[in-house]
């Protein structure tokens, strides 16, 4: 395999493995702990790599794992006394834990092939020259075979612990009620994560390592209300930000972890102002027409309540209802296109349609039942919830 | 009538957040079959008793047992409906998959719900109300459809108890009165139904038992012998006369 190749698939692999827990961590609303993690595992790699002096161990991953968890143990310990909040104890732990990995590796520059560019940022460039040999024949790059064997030990244990993940991630209550430690699913998932993070940390580096966690999460939820269609589209954005930053990077000359949480974060943004149902655009546009379909329905039920030619002249109802110009017109074009009035020399009448439409209308608002506008739903975003 | 059978019995139970008490030293006796409103003012432990009644909470001290046995050997009898507020609705998944959680606990870990499984959810979703619903987002039902799917996933339990959290919170009238039919059903058929209640004026009408609790526990016993002047002054802290009368 030629190393461009392998770069793409170390990235690829690495972007779907973030992205199992990140679902997660996200439905729990716990987006920082994975930034904390993915700092305070920095001791734990320079304690490792000083025993096993080799970046590839597992025994190096266990370790920076152990301190991910220890991570995880502290911030709830200082959040259990009541003096601070959760997350003002993230950001009292990680820091802490970060620097002595950094203090730790100054302190021993000389002899420890890690530096600070590539502990925040990793190398994914130099991962193919790490490889793999087996009674001399070459395997592939080290970096890959740890991260696909993590990426199938996290889908073994979703695919095995779905409902339990969901059931806690959902119902703490109910998972703990029914014998579902709650406890020991946090706990499960936080080793997952530092497993993850911590393989992931060499390709990407601390910083961006959260991106991949938390940005394809953040853009399927946008996207979906199916968990499982959720978990399978973060991998998806996952792995198409992971090899579109890769091009990215070579188009540019630039890092290729920076260019793929670029990609990440250009992907969020489209899909924040584009998404159907949840995105900007989407929700702006529901918005204004429901401002126009109350107002329409305002002035119907004026309509209704009051017969007298008087009260019906076009030029009345802008001072009466007290609407602007412009608003009284959309409004009355709006009524008329949809066959509910007629002007006749300036005088506004309901038709019976129009008539239907605001008694149904009002029996639904009196009675709030929904079947009584089922059929209105369609032609009205007012009645879609 | 009702057996003597004891559903649930607390003993001593003491409960503490923080070194301050929530709960202090609470003895209590519920028979089997009785539709028991626990009733209390804020902050008067009312969920944190059923919390720790299923050991959601650990207590600091004291023991709960489920007709003699402790709870983590009977989890199979009893089934729960947390407060609606405690979760989140815009979590993706539908109305079903909410009620099909209800049939985690008989599966244990691992095993995955089924055909059958699915089957006793439509039928639950059914008795709510709610089989119209089934494929809908959780988020785009009103409070009181979402009471509706929390009370059809306790259903779906099949247990002997029903423990619930006030499930009348936030729900419209009609709401009010299916649940409480689907709980006066319950008790018809020999089930044990505790629930932490907020609206005094509607205890006689809804239930036959009464647990007043204020930190402490302050009675137990049949609606119409001790839900009065004295057990409400002792528990509110004021006359409350005039309210009940109404």
């Amino acid at each position: 395999m030629n190393p461009m190749l392998e770069i793409q698939l170390i990235a690829a692999v690495t972007a779907a493995a973030c992205a199992v827990p990140g679902v997660f961590l996200v439905l729990r609303k716990m987006a920082l702990i994975s930034d904390a993690i993915s700092h305070s595992i920095l001791p734990g790699i320079v304690i490792g790599f000083f025993i096993t002096h080799d970046l590839a161990s597992p025994w190096l991953i266990i370790l920076a794992a152990f301190s991910g968890i220890i991570t995880v143990v502290l911030v709830e310990m200082i959040q259990k006394t009541g003096l601070v909040k959760e997350d003002t104890a993230i950001g009292l732990v990680f820091p802490a834990l970060f620097s002595i990995g950094v203090i730790l590796i100054a302190q021993n520059a000389n002899d420890v092939h890690l530096d600070v560019d590539a502990v925040l940022l990793g190398d994914l460039a130099f991962a193919p020259f790490d490889r793999w040999m087996v009674d001399g024949s070459d395997w592939g790059p080290k970096g890959l075979w740890i991260i696909s064997i993590i990426l199938l030990i996290s889908l073994a244990l979703l695919v095995a612990f779905y409902k339990e993940l969901k059931l806690s991630t959902f119902d703490l209550g109910l998972s703990s009620a029914l014998g579902f430690s709650p406890v020991l699913i946090h706990y499960g998932l936080m080793s997952v994560a530092s497993v993850t993070t911590v393989a992931a940390f060499d390709a990407v580096g601390a910083i961006l390592v959260v991106a991949l966690m938390i940005a394809p999460a953040a853009t399927a939820y946008l996207l979906t209300v199916d968990l499982k269609r959720m978990l399978l589209l973060s991998v998806l954005f996952g792995i198409a930000s992971a090899i579109g930053g890769y091009w990215m990077a070579r188009l540019l000359d630039a890092s290729i972890s920076g260019s793929i949480t670029t990609v990440l974060g250009l992907l969020f943004l489209t899909v924040y102002l584009l998404a159907p149902n949840k995105g900007l655009i989407a929700v702006l546009f529901r918005q204004s027409r429901q401002r126009i379909e109350v107002s329409l329905l305002t002035f119907l039920l004026h309509l209704n309540n009051h017969d007298s030619l008087e009260e019906r002249r076009v030029a009345h109802l802008q001072e009466h209802i007290n609407w602007h110009r412009v608003r009284a017109n959309s409004v009355l074009d709006l009524a008329v296109k949809n066959n509910m009035i007629i002007i006749e020399d300036e005088v506004v009448s309901l038709t019976d349609k129009g008539l239907e439409f605001t008694e149904r209308a009002l029996d639904y608002i009196m009675t709030n039942k929904d079947e009584k506008i089922e059929d209105m739903k369609d032609d009205f975003f007012l009645f879609r919830g | 009538m009702m057996s003597e059978k004891i559903a649930v019995a607390v003993d001593d139970l003491t409960v503490a957040y923080n070194y301050k008490p929530v709960l202090w030293d609470i003895d209590l006796s519920i028979p089997e079959g009785v539709l028991m409103a626990i009733v209390g003012p804020n902050g008067a432990g009312k969920s944190t008793l059923i919390k720790s009644i299923l050991g959601i909470i650990d207590p600091i001290a004291g023991s709960v047992k489920i007709y003699g046995k402790p709870y983590s050997k009977q989890r199979d009898q009893v089934a729960y409906v947390p407060q609606k507020g405690s979760v989140d609705w815009d979590f993706p998944t539908t109305a079903l998959d909410v009620v099909m959680m209800g049939t985690y606990g008989a599966l244990g870990w691992i095993k995955r719900p089924g055909s059958k499984q699915k089957k006793q959810s439509l039928e639950a979703l059914e008795k709510v109300g709610m089989l119209a619903f089934k494929n809908r987002q959780i988020s785009q039902l009103s409070g009181g459809q979402q009471q509706r799917i929390f009370l059809a996933r306790a259903l779906v339990q099949n247990a002997a108890i029903y423990f619930m959290d006030e499930p009348f919170q936030g729900v419209d009238a009609t709401t009010e009165i299916a649940i409480i039919n689907i709980l006066k059903e319950l008790r018809k058929a020999g089930k044990t139904v505790i629930v932490v209640h907020h609206d005094l004026q509607t205890v006689p009408e809804y239930f036959d038992w009464v647990t007043f609790l204020n930190v402490k526990h302050i009675a137990t016993g049949p609606v119409k012998d001790i839900f009065n002047d004295d057990n409400l002054t002792k528990t509110y802290g004021i006359n409350y006369k005039v309210a009940v009368q109404q």
